[in-house]
This record gives structure tokens, C-alpha cells and sequence, in this order.
């Protein structure tokens, strides 16, 4: 039986038995290499569900959808380490009750998809953990060291060239699952502390506050490098504040969910006199 | 007999036409990305994208664009307008659905107020648009009762030869006419037949859409949830849209100075219809995605008599959860009215 028929099995059981109300998964999309959301909520809705190499969209967005999971039912959901990672930050930061989250893990490497074991996000702890040895190889981009070669003016106009595409549509920041604020500070208007125009200031503004709030959060699932419709490289400035935070904090995100945010906790005895 | 373009006299016309005073524009593709942008020779247009990722939109109503600057004094408040800026330019290698997207927003920003900005640019801006020999999965032109040789909003349409050596002439308008004027010795006559346009299957049936969406009981189906439950409220596909129009006021500075710029806005953002009290009437991404749908293909035409859509295809092609106008309108002409 392939991959895609056992978890295909294992969804409808899932949704018979009632252990969980809905599970989201991948379906076929407009053309051969695109993969859409998937909401499962009976057992013969899993005949839609795809499960391949091209199914790369970290889901996990949709588990804080407004009211998803107020009513303390389970949820099934497809994901690969980086969404786990990701759902272990979402309930370190107290976003979701991550009991209520039945994982359907599973990882792709080149074309090959394989099944990971586990059913709840702690199952994976062992894996999880695995990943922050391998992440300073991991994180390497021959881009990445190449920027680090130019000077802060090349590298500067490096970035303005990029951001000069920029339309703040914010889909980078939609399609995190990280960016869930009910008022993003972009949207803050009393007062307006970012400017909301398109331009180079206020691209660069929105960028910088993106990259700063995602820093030590940022699992490097790449949606927001893929949803950007003008293809500004995001994943860039992603890696490279998560190679900044793993060296000065020896901290990778998402290894747990009790794991401390890095930025966003305070030590008495901190070294440090000031706080950002 | 006909007039030909050849392509090996392109980079004279360019020549010419930015000695007579002409900014010209066209298909470009730098790296990962292509949108219409400003050439100095031909040999920067790529003219066999289907078409470029960022729509024709922009060269006429700017992402940000300052209206007006203030300085509050003691007395008196000084206020300088920033007119709409001349440049007389002219693009070329437009595709047919981006230059009807023009046209379609013509009549909405003549309505009640005649926004100068827009039609400065309109006036001052020579289209030539390309018919178009090929297409891809999300072109859908012909759904929406256009064509891959549509004239609308050109100023001349040049078809393909069937040699692939350059184009048919076809002037349409009197800029068009005026621009062509300048190169008539580098054009010639010929007999060359044009390749045939490509062929865009229809995807949906418009008529029975806008049947449905006219229903007012359909204002409320369970259809709008189920369709647009992925929908992460992006925003890509309004802004990539040749036709969507919506913008917001924003003043930029603090209480003594600042400009007053007009900036693209959404109705994919829940802060578009967000009331000062914290009431949203689009509290929804199902209403929101619900408004996107009827403003096209119902309010619009009940005010203009033309759909608010050319068929791009752009948000479809550029939606990250792969939705778009085409899913939606495909899945409800298959509804009962
Ligand atoms: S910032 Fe981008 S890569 Fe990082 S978690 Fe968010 S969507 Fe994924
Ligand atoms: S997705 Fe790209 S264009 Fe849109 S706001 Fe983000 S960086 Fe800018
Ligand atoms: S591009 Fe897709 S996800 Fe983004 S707002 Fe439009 S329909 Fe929604
Ligand atoms: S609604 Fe979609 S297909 Fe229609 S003009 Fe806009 S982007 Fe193109």
C-alpha cells in the first residue's frame, strides 16, 4: 500500500471513530505540480486527498482559524518536521491547545515521500530535537554567503533593489502561521506607527518589522518566500536571522512546546541592561 | 495588402519614438520576475511571455501616489497639490486582456469625479498591444467574452506573422495612428499572413454566473464559506489584478507637515470594511472573498455594463492556496440559479 492510501486509511478512521472532527490535508490542484488545502470532515471526503512530494505548504495556519478550535475537539492535520515545529510554537506562545492536534506526519526528501511515526506533536520530540545538530549545515545558503561578502551599502542596495517590488499585499505575512496578531502593527492606525505606502521607506519598514517579529519563530517552511508574488527572496533574510538567533541564543525554534520564545522573554539576571 | 512590422526594425522604431519625446515600456523579465517596465533598446522586451507576473495596472495608478502636501503654521496652513505628472509614453508588446483592463476601469474613474490622475495617463499613453499565440493553464479571455485578439483598450494591435518575423499593423485609434506615423518608413507592405491565435477553451459560462449572483437568496449560500475556506486573505490576487481599483487615503508625516498619498487597498483585508468602533460587516474571509466575486461580476456591470474581470487569469495563477476567479465562477455556473 502506498504512503497516500494508509494515511488515506487512517483519516477515515480517524474521522469514524470520532476522534477528530476534521483533518487537513492536500488535494489536486489546477495543474499537475500544484497541491490545494484539503478540509476533511467525513470519512469519503478522503477520497480527495494527495499526499506527495509536492505537497510542501506548511498547513498549519489553519488550525488558529477564528474558532477552529474552541469547542475543544480534536483536529487531524498533515505535516512535515517544519510544521511541527511549527504547531510546538504555536502552543508555546499559548495559540492552541496542542492535545487537541492529532499529527498525520511526514517528510519528503527529493521525490520520496515517507511516513513519520506519531500521532501527537511530543511523539515526534526525538526527531524534532535531531534537527537543531543539523541546522547549522542546514541552514547554509551559498547566497546567503555571498550577501555576507558585500559590503552594508551593496548589501543595502542589494535589498532595496528587492524591496523596489514590494507591494505591500502582505501575503508573506497571511501566509504565516506565525503571523497570527488579531491587528498586525502594520494595521495599527492610533496612530499609525508604519507607514501603509508602497514605496522604499515603507517597504523597507514593513520587511524589517516582518524579519524582527519572525526571528527565533521562523521555522523556514518557506510559504512566505513562495506566496510573495513579486518573488522577493524572503527566505533569505528568514535564514539568515535564524542562523543569527542559533548562534547568539543557541536557539532553533519549535524544539518543544514549553520551549521559552527567545525574544520575546525576560531573565532577571540578565546580562544584558536593556531590553528591546 | 497590409502593413508590417518587422522585428529587426523594432530597435528603430524604439529609437525613434524615444527621440520624439517617448518614454517606452514594455515586457521585461529580470530574473524570477517580468512586469512592464521601461526599455531603452528592444532587445530588453522578452515579448514571448504569455504574459508578465505583475499586471499593466501600476503604469496607471501607482501602488503609493502623493496627492497633496501640508504644513500647518501658526495661522495658516499652506497645502501644495502634486499634479498628476506628464510623460508621454507609449507601451509596447501589451497583452490584449491587460489593455481591456484599462478599459474596463475607464468608466470608473470618470464617474462621479473625473480622477485626473488616471486619465492624464490614459491620455498621455500609446498601447500596442500583441494578439497572443500562446497561452497557458489560467488564461481565461475567452470565459469572459474577450479574445487572445481582443482590440479593446488598444491603441493598435499587432498580430503575429506566421514566419515569425514581425507583425500586422492594425491602428485603431488616433494615438495609435500618431505613434505609427513616426515609424511609417521603417514599416512596409506585405501580404505575410498571421499566425492564428492561440485557442482559449471557455472555462465556465458567464451568462449562467451572472444569473446566479443576481439571485439575492444566493447572497447568503453556504456556497461562499465552502469556496473560500483556504483563502488566507493575501491580497495577491486584487493586487495583481489588472481591473481591481480600490485605494485608501493615508497621511504620512505628524500634526504640522506630511503628504497625503493614495495607496492600493484590498477587500481581502478585514481592515478594508473596519469600523472605527471594531464592528467589521466583512468579518469574514467568506464575505470578503463573497464581495470580490459580486463587485466583478454584479455590482460592476449593474453600474458599468462590463465585467470587472479581462481574464487575466492572475489570481488564479498567482493564489499561494491555489483559488482564484476561475474555481469559483466553474463551480457556481454549475448551480441552480
Ligand atoms: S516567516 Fe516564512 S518561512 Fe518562516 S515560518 Fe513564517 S511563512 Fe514559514
Ligand atoms: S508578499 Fe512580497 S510583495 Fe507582498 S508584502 Fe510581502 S514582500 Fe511585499
Ligand atoms: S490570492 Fe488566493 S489566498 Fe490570497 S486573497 Fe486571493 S484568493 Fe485569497
Ligand atoms: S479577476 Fe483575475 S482573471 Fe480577472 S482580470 Fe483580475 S486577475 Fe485577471
Amino acid at each position: 500500500m502506498t504512503i497516500q492510501e494508509q494515511y488515506k486509511t487512517r483519516v477515515r478512521e480517524l474521522l469514524s471513530s470520532g476522534t477528530v472532527k476534521m483533518v487537513i490535508g492536500y488535494k489536486a490542484g489546477t495543474t499537475a505540480d500544484r497541491r490545494r488545502p484539503l478540509f476533511i470532515r467525513t470519512p469519503e471526503e478522503a477520497d480527495q486527498l494527495l499526499l506527495d512530494s509536492a505537497c510542501i505548504a506548511n498547513l498549519s495556519g489553519y488550525l488558529i482559524a477564528e474558532g477552529l478550535l474552541s469547542d475543544e475537539k480534536r483536529v487531524g492535520i498533515f505535516l512535515k518536521p517544519d510544521g511541527i515545529r511549527t504547531i510546538n510554537i504555536l502552543a508555546a506562545e499559548a495559540q492552541l491547545n496542542i492535545e487537541q492536534i492529532i499529527v498525520l506526519g511526514f517528510d519528503i526528501t527529493g521525490q520520496e515521500v515517507t511516513a513519520l511515526q506519531g500521532e501527537t506533536a511530543g511523539d515526534f520530540s526525538a526527531l524534532i530535537e535531531s534537527i537543531k545538530e543539523g541546522a547549522p549545515e542546514a541552514l547554509k545558503n551559498p547566497l546567503i554567503d555571498q550577501l555576507e561578502q558585500l559590503n552594508p551599502k551593496e548589501r543595502f542596495a542589494y535589498w532595496q533593489a528587492e524591496f523596489s517590488r514590494c507591494i505591500k499585499c502582505y501575503a508573506c505575512r497571511q501566509a504565516c502561521p506565525m503571523c497570527y496578531c488579531r491587528r498586525c502593527i502594520v494595521d495599527c492606525n492610533q496612530p499609525q506607527w508604519v507607514n501603509t505606502s508602497s514605496h522604499t521607506l515603507g517597504n523597507f519598514e514593513w520587511n524589517i518589522v516582518r524579519a524582527f517579529h519572525l526571528s527565533g519563530r521562523c521555522v523556514g517552511c518557506g510559504n512566505c518566500d513562495r506566496a510573495c508574488p513579486v518573488n522577493i527572496p524572503l527566505r533569505l533574510i528568514n535564514a539568515r536571522m535564524a542562523q543569527e538567533v542559533l548562534g547568539s541564543f543557541d536557539h532553533l525554534a519549535g524544539m518543544s512546546d514549553t520551549q521559552e520564545p527567545v525574544l520575546a522573554s525576560f531573565k532577571k539576571d540578565d546580562s544584558e541592561t536593556f531590553i528591546l | 495588402m497590409t502593413r508590417i512590422l518587422l522585428s529587426d526594425k523594432l530597435d528603430n522604431c524604439v529609437a525613434r519614438w524615444r527621440k520624439a519625446g517617448l518614454t517606452v515600456i514594455g515586457p521585461v523579465k529580470k530574473e524570477t520576475f517580468s512586469s512592464y517596465a521601461v526599455v531603452e533598446k528592444a532587445a530588453e522586451f522578452d515579448l514571448g511571455l504569455v504574459l508578465p507576473d505583475r499586471s499593466i495596472k501600476g503604469l496607471f495608478f501607482p501602488q503609493t501616489e502623493p496627492m497633496l502636501e501640508y504644513t500647518i503654521k501658526k495661522q495658516a496652513i499652506d497645502t501644495k497639490d502634486f499634479a498628476p505628472p506628464s510623460d508621454k509614453r507609449i507601451i509596447f508588446g501589451a497583452r490584449p486582456c491587460d489593455a481591456s483592463g484599462l478599459a474596463i476601469d475607464d468608466p470608473l474613474f470618470g464617474w462621479d469625479y473625473k480622477d485626473e490622475y488616471w486619465f492624464q495617463r490614459r491620455n498621455e499613453t500609446v498601447i500596442v498591444s500583441i494578439a497572443c499565440t500562446r497561452a497557458d493553464d489560467f488564461c481565461m479571455c475567452t470565459s469572459l467574452k474577450l479574445a487572445p485578439d481582443s482590440t479593446k483598450g488598444s491603441d493598435v494591435l499587432l498580430r503575429p506573422l506566421q514566419n515569425n518575423k514581425g507583425w500586422l499593423v492594425q491602428e485603431l485609434t488616433d494615438r495609435g495612428r500618431e505613434a505609427f506615423s513616426q515609424i511609417a518608413d521603417l514599416l512596409q507592405e506585405g501580404s505575410e499572413p498571421a499566425a492564428p491565435t492561440v485557442v482559449v477553451a471557455e472555462k465556465f459560462n458567464l451568462d449562467a454566473c451572472v444569473a446566479w449572483l443576481q439571485n439575492p437568496a444566493n447572497f447568503d449560500s453556504s456556497f461562499w464559506k465552502e469556496i473560500s475556506m483556504r483563502c488566507i486573505g493575501c491580497a495577491s490576487c486584487t493586487f495583481l489584478c489588472p481591473t481591481c481599483h480600490c485605494f485608501d487615503f493615508q497621511d504620512e508625516g505628524d500634526t504640522y507637515s506630511g503628504i497625503r498619498r493614495k495607496n492600493w487597498d484590498s477587500c481581502s483585508f478585514a481592515l478594508f470594511t473596519m469600523h472605527t468602533s471594531g464592528h467589521n460587516p466583512r468579518a469574514t474571509q467568506s464575505a470578503r472573498w463573497r464581495q470580490r466575486i459580486m463587485h466583478k461580476f454584479n455590482y460592476f456591470p449593474g453600474k458599468f455594463s462590463v465585467n470587472s474581470c479581462s481574464g487575466c487569469g492572475r489570481c488564479s495563477r498567482q493564489c499561494p492556496v491555489d483559488m482564484g476567479i476561475t474555481e469559483t465562477l466553474q463551480a457556481i455556473s454549475t448551480l441552480k440559479p
